[in-house]
């Protein structure tokens, strides 16, 4: 079992839904984060934000995975005031529902004034509804970015265990976990990590607090990376309990502060049913046979 | 109004004994009469998921009657915990009309499922009744069922305030997700030509598909029988399945159509089976629901 806590499935096909339901992926969060295509209106977060409590999850569970997500006005959004000003008045609709296990993703991009601004005010916000943080941080100028993400969460006196560093690398982990945070690390080729580097770190800094996602999007990058890097795990003699934590338990730990994310979602789901439908849309296209796992093989329809 | 079914719903929630819930409820219904911002309302709205359940309401007898003296029809019976408490936190909300609904809307497009849940069924307690009906009309484009029969079953709604067009459109579709239509209030009532049509061009459409159609169609058929309907009430009978024919018996009993009684005739212990029945279309409809699960 594993749990891929941070994925942007909006982007991926139902054949990456399968490869993960068959590699042992269990569970996924989603955190609300940019489309590549900037928005400029406030209805298309709106239309976003419930298609990540709405139709992904209810996707999702046609595959036989638990759907969670984020709730946030990502960093480089914000750089549109007016814009960032009304998703913040959107987002009290949002955080407070059913499976957001998080603030995030949050943080910055090019560091800016407008960045901070919104940054901050969302620290407010998940003090305010007690719920843990997820900070993304920059891919330029990486480290000084990730140790002002941490001071100025201290700044507004959020405990470091509810907060969750992504995309870390070998430069920035030692001080975010000596500030006892929790460490995400990002296996997304070309940018991010790889998987034998993944596995170094883990060797030298042991399993707690560690974190592996894969960050897939809508950009090269690999849903099936949380398994893989287990398998690469195992073949370099890393124990199985530390892959575990690395793989499943340390997100489960970690987003469950939530209250909103419970091993029985999965452990106790009920049977796998395509059958069902949302908003007069199936996931199934014309011809395709419905999978049905559990009691009734019968479908009606 | 609100106020008397608020606290009939606060009462209700009471025999859950879930203190902390109520404390927080009272808390937060205090906070969003006080302070009409919607933020209030919003972050109440989805955070009642932390503190209650989703566990089925249990109604007295008294409570049953109170409930439907208070507003004919409605029946909390069938509310969760959860979705009783969104209710209380939506009739604190000043009823403003421009404001209630600007804000009112807003929960309605962001809404999760359950949300929806909770806003659909809640129709017949809100004000501004009339106003809602679009909304209504357009919760019933979901194929969700969840939501689909927070609108069509067990709420007095539809059969007060749905134009014809829309009223037949509900009932169609309740027969495509095959919902139990037993449970629709007014069914009979708001039984028309037209409905009837539609069924029988439904039962038509399955038949060629080689597919059974659920037995309790033939009800929306039975004031209209004539020849036509004759024939297809006919092919039904032949099923061999006895729900279907128990249905088709019932509709012909109810037709004014002299042709009926011969065919009535030719089945004496199906319809002596109908006379023990005091609900009988209930039964059929709960017996088919079984058969699905």
């Amino acid at each position: 079992m594993y749990i891929d806590p941070h994925i942007h499935v909006v982007s991926r096909t139902t054949d990456d839904y399968e490869a993960m339901r068959k590699a042992g992926i269990v569970a996924i969060i989603e955190p609300a984060f940019w489309l590549g295509q900037p928005r400029t209106e406030v209805g298309s977060f709106k239309d976003y934000f419930s298609t990540l409590v709405g139709w992904e999850r209810f996707r999702a569970s046609q595959f036989g995975i638990v759907h969670y997500c984020t709730m946030g006005l990502n960093s480089k959004e914000a750089n549109n005031e007016p814009l960032a000003e009304e998703v913040m008045e959107l987002l009290p609709l949002y955080v407070g529902k059913e499976g957001v296990v998080a603030i995030g993703e949050i943080g910055y991009d090019d560091q800016t004034e407008a960045e901070d601004k919104f940054y901050r005010l969302q620290l407010e916000l998940a003090k305010e509804v007690d719920l843990p943080v997820l900070i993304h941080t920059p891919h330029r100028d990486k480290r000084k970015g990730t140790i002002r993400s941490m001071d100025v969460s201290e700044e507004h006196g959020l405990d470091p265990q509810m907060v969750i560093v992504d995309h870390n690398n070998e430069e920035t982990v030692k001080e975010v976990l000596d500030r006892g945070y929790y460490a995400g690390f990002t296996i997304y080729p070309h940018t991010k990590m790889g998987s034998e580097r993944m596995v170094e770190i883990v060797k030298q800094y042991g399993p707690e607090r560690i974190i592996v996602n894969s960050a897939a999007d809508w950009g090269i990058s690999d849903p099936l990376a949380v398994p893989k890097t287990a398998d690469l795990m195992r073949k370099s003699g890393i124990p199985e309990d530390h892959i575990k934590l690395v793989t499943y338990q340390n997100a489960l730990t970690a987003f469950g502060q939530s209250g909103q994310m419970d091993e029985q979602d999965w452990l106790n789901a009920a049977p796998l049913d395509q059958t069902k439908k949302m908003s007069g849309n199936s996931v199934l296209r014309g011809g395709q046979t419905p999978r049905v796992e559990g009691p009734s093989d019968i479908v009606e329809n | 109004m609100q106020d008397q079914v608020s606290n009939f719903l606060i009462q209700l929630l009471q025999a859950g004994n879930n203190s902390k819930g109520l404390n927080w409820l009272e808390k937060q219904t205090q906070k969003i009469s006080s302070e009409p911002v919607p933020a209030k309302l919003f972050l109440a709205f989805s955070q009642a998921s932390r503190f209650f359940k989703k566990e089925k309401l249990e109604l007295s007898v008294k409570q049953l009657e109170q409930a439907d003296q208070l507003c004919s029809g409605f029946e909390p019976n069938f509310w969760d915990e959860l979705q009783t408490a969104r209710a209380v936190l939506l009739l604190s909300y000043k009823a403003e009309k421009e404001t209630w609904f600007k804000t009112v809307n807003q929960l309605f497009e962001t809404a999760d499922m359950y949300e929806h849940q909770a806003l659909f069924a809640a129709l017949p307690v809100l004000p501004f009744q009339e106003d809602l009906i679009p909304r209504a009309i357009d919760g019933l484009r979901t194929n969700i069922s969840l939501v689909f029969d927070a609108i069509a079953l067990n709420n007095p709604f539809p059969a007060k305030y749905f134009p014809e067009a829309n009223w037949n459109q509900m009932i169609l579709k309740a027969i495509f997700m095959q919902r139990p239509l037993y449970k629709v209030q007014g069914l009979e009532e708001r039984r028309n030509p037209d409905l009837a049509a539609i069924a029988r061009d439904f039962a038509h459409e399955r038949w060629a598909a080689g597919r059974d159609v659920m037995p309790e169609i033939w009800r929306l058929v039975a004031p209209f029988v004539d020849e036509m309907f004759m024939s297809d009430l006919q092919k039904a009978l032949e099923s061999q399945d006895e729900l279907q024919m128990k249905a088709v018996l019932l509709a012909l009993r109810e037709s004014a159509y002299g042709p009926a009684e011969k065919q009535l005739e030719q089945f004496p212990e199906l319809v002596a089976k109908l006379d023990m029945e005091a609900k009988a279309w209930k039964s059929i409809g709960e017996e088919f629901q079984q058969t699905r699960v």
